[in-house]
């Protein structure tokens, strides 16, 4: 009885399968497709990883978007250079000149160094903790619970003394941390040079009331902007222009980086092989 | 004529009274996911609608053919192998679940590789929707309320037949359609107010959802009330089916003799 009732129960399953199978090999037929070749064999160059990074919803989106609307082929920027110039030649393009870009966090300040107000005992996220006034001094610099590091699907941030910290080596610019920091300290800027400097603050309060909660606080001394034209003051604050840093604004930016009182300028990037 | 009441009490609880998405809150997925606009929740109603259709067709056939005790396929297939009383017996309504699961996955495939074809700017409307309507709760509900009432009767003769399976799952994605379709025209409306910040996106559909499902409770007794317009009065039928019994009315005249003195 038990062997019949399971031979029956198999073959109702195989029927099922081979009838349901064979309609729809044939409705695969009837009703295929005709695919440009062109966007399976980019899709096939692509990294996979569905990132957004480039501004689709994904690898398959960014290919359609490439062989259809002739979007410029490099804007992958997990791929890099190899994968720009083999979808160049499927496509019969020539690459732009592609300048990688990567993530840069505007805050300089480990925990040591920033003013903690009170213990935040609450749910060890950022996004939590930005929506509680006074879990440190700061209301612009970084958190440090780590949700971008938890966004990151190239281990390239960590969490160092309470602080994001990029790694050059791995980061590919994909954005996805500067989507989730609440405080929109993580930005994706271009880097024309393996090293460049940058403003290793946020805070936007008047000199005073920025050096009261962090010892390496940008105060707008405008030491930096004078020395150098890439630094631009806004709001409290000192910019640096990434765009048009090139090797030659080096020497300023170094002398900028010497003169800054409060240690604010870095330079990041890859490092030097 | 009682079938074709039937029929029509079915499909009006399985579309409005009954709605599965504002009644039962199944197939809340594509609700909430594809109500941003009137023509992308229309196809997608369509969609749902001939799925459950066609699974409802092939779910009622396996499971009245092959599954229940004494299918007539099943036994059939056994009485080669076993005595006639045994082979009646073969229970496969385990397999349900598992059945109805094959059945909607490849009517969805087939649904796909249609719409794909032939309305392509639909297909990269749904996105992942379309895929997702395997998982659509609602189209498993229907499969297993056709089951219920095919297995889960005392009376063999009260167990649905095609008509009413297919009545119900039809008419249950015609439901599905209109409650997204309206859901879609308020959320058409709602991209010009002030949602305020916590209450945007999924939380203002979800209440939204809410307030449909109480204007819809609106419809409750509707079913009874047809029900009773349009049947036979129940009292005239007993009246006319139990002669009077001479006895019982020997004894209130007898009562009736005894109070007055």
């Amino acid at each position: 009885m038990i062997l019949v009732t399971l031979a029956i129960a198999a073959g109702t399953m195989l029927v099922m399968a081979v009838i349901l199978s064979y309609i729809l090999g044939w409705a695969n037929k009837t009703f295929k497709v005709e695919v440009d070749p062109k966007i399976e064999s980019v899709l096939e160059i692509l990294p996979g990883v569905n990132c957004g990074g480039c501004g689709y919803l994904g690898c398959s989106d960014y290919a359609v978007a490439v062989v259809t609307d002739n979007v410029p082929v490099n804007k992958c920027t997990v791929g890099g250079k190899a994968c720009a110039a083999s979808v160049a030649e499927i496509m019969g393009v020539e690459v732009g000149e592609m300048i990688p870009i990567r993530a840069i966090v505007h805050c300089g300040a480990t925990i040591s160094q920033r003013l903690q107000t009170t213990q935040y005992r609450g749910e060890k996220r950022c996004a939590a903790a930005h929506l509680v006034a006074g879990v440190q001094g700061c209301t612009f610099g970084c958190l440090g619970f780590g949700d971008c590091v938890r966004a990151c699907n190239y281990d390239a941030i960590h969490i160092i003394e309470g602080l994001a910290v990029v790694d050059y080596k791995k980061c590919v610019g994909c954005g996805a941390c500067s989507k989730v920091c609440p405080r929109k300290i993580i930005t994706i800027a271009s880097f024309n040079e393996d090293q460049i400097p940058t403003v290793a603050c946020s805070n936007q309060d008047k000199a005073k009331d920025a050096k009261a909660v962090c010892t390496t606080a940008c105060v707008a001394c405008k030491a930096c902007s004078k020395i150098s034209d890439i630094f631009t003051i806004t709001d409290n604050l000192s910019k640096c222009d990434y765009d048009t840093y090139t090797a030659q604004h080096y020497e300023d930016a170094v002398k900028s980086m010497e003169k800054c009182p409060t240690n604010c300028i870095h330079f990041i990037g890859k490092p030097a092989d | 004529m009682m079938y074709l009441l039937d029929i029509l009490l079915i499909s009006l609880t399985a579309a409005l009274i009954n709605n599965f998405v504002l009644y039962y809150f199944v197939g809340i997925c594509p609700f909430v996911g594809v109500s941003r606009k009137v023509e992308m929740a229309f196809g997608m109603g369509c969609a749902v609608t001939f799925v459950i259709s066609i699974a409802a067709l092939i779910s009622w056939s396996i499971t009245t053919m092959v599954l229940i005790p004494g299918a007539p396929l099943s036994s059939f297939i056994a009485g080669f192998f076993l005595p006639e009383q045994a082979a009646a017996k073969i229970d496969l309504t385990v397999l349900s679940y598992i059945v109805y699961i094959f059945a909607i996955a490849s009517s969805v495939q087939f649904v796909e590789m249609y719409v794909r074809k032939y309305f392509p700017m639909l297909y990269g409307s749904f996105g992942v929707f379309l895929p997702l309507i395997t998982t659509n709760c609602a189209i498993l509900f229907a499969c297993l309320t056709i089951m219920s009432h095919v297995t889960g009767v005392d009376n063999p003769a009260d167990a649905w037949d095609l008509g009413r399976a297919i009545a119900l799952a039809f008419f249950g994605g015609v439901g599905f359609t209109i409650a997204i379709v309206i859901m879609s025209g308020i959320r058409e409306e709602l991209e010009l107010c002030d949602v305020p910040e916590p209450f945007q996106g999924a939380a203002i559909t979800l209440v939204i959802g809410g307030i449909l499902a109480i204007a819809f409770m609106g419809f409750t007794g509707v079913d009874s009330g047809i029900r009773a317009a349009l049947m036979p009065s129940v009292t005239e039928q007993v009246s006319t089916m139990i002669p009077p019994r001479p006895d019982v009315l020997a004894i209130l005249d007898l009562s009736s003799q005894v109070r007055q003195p």
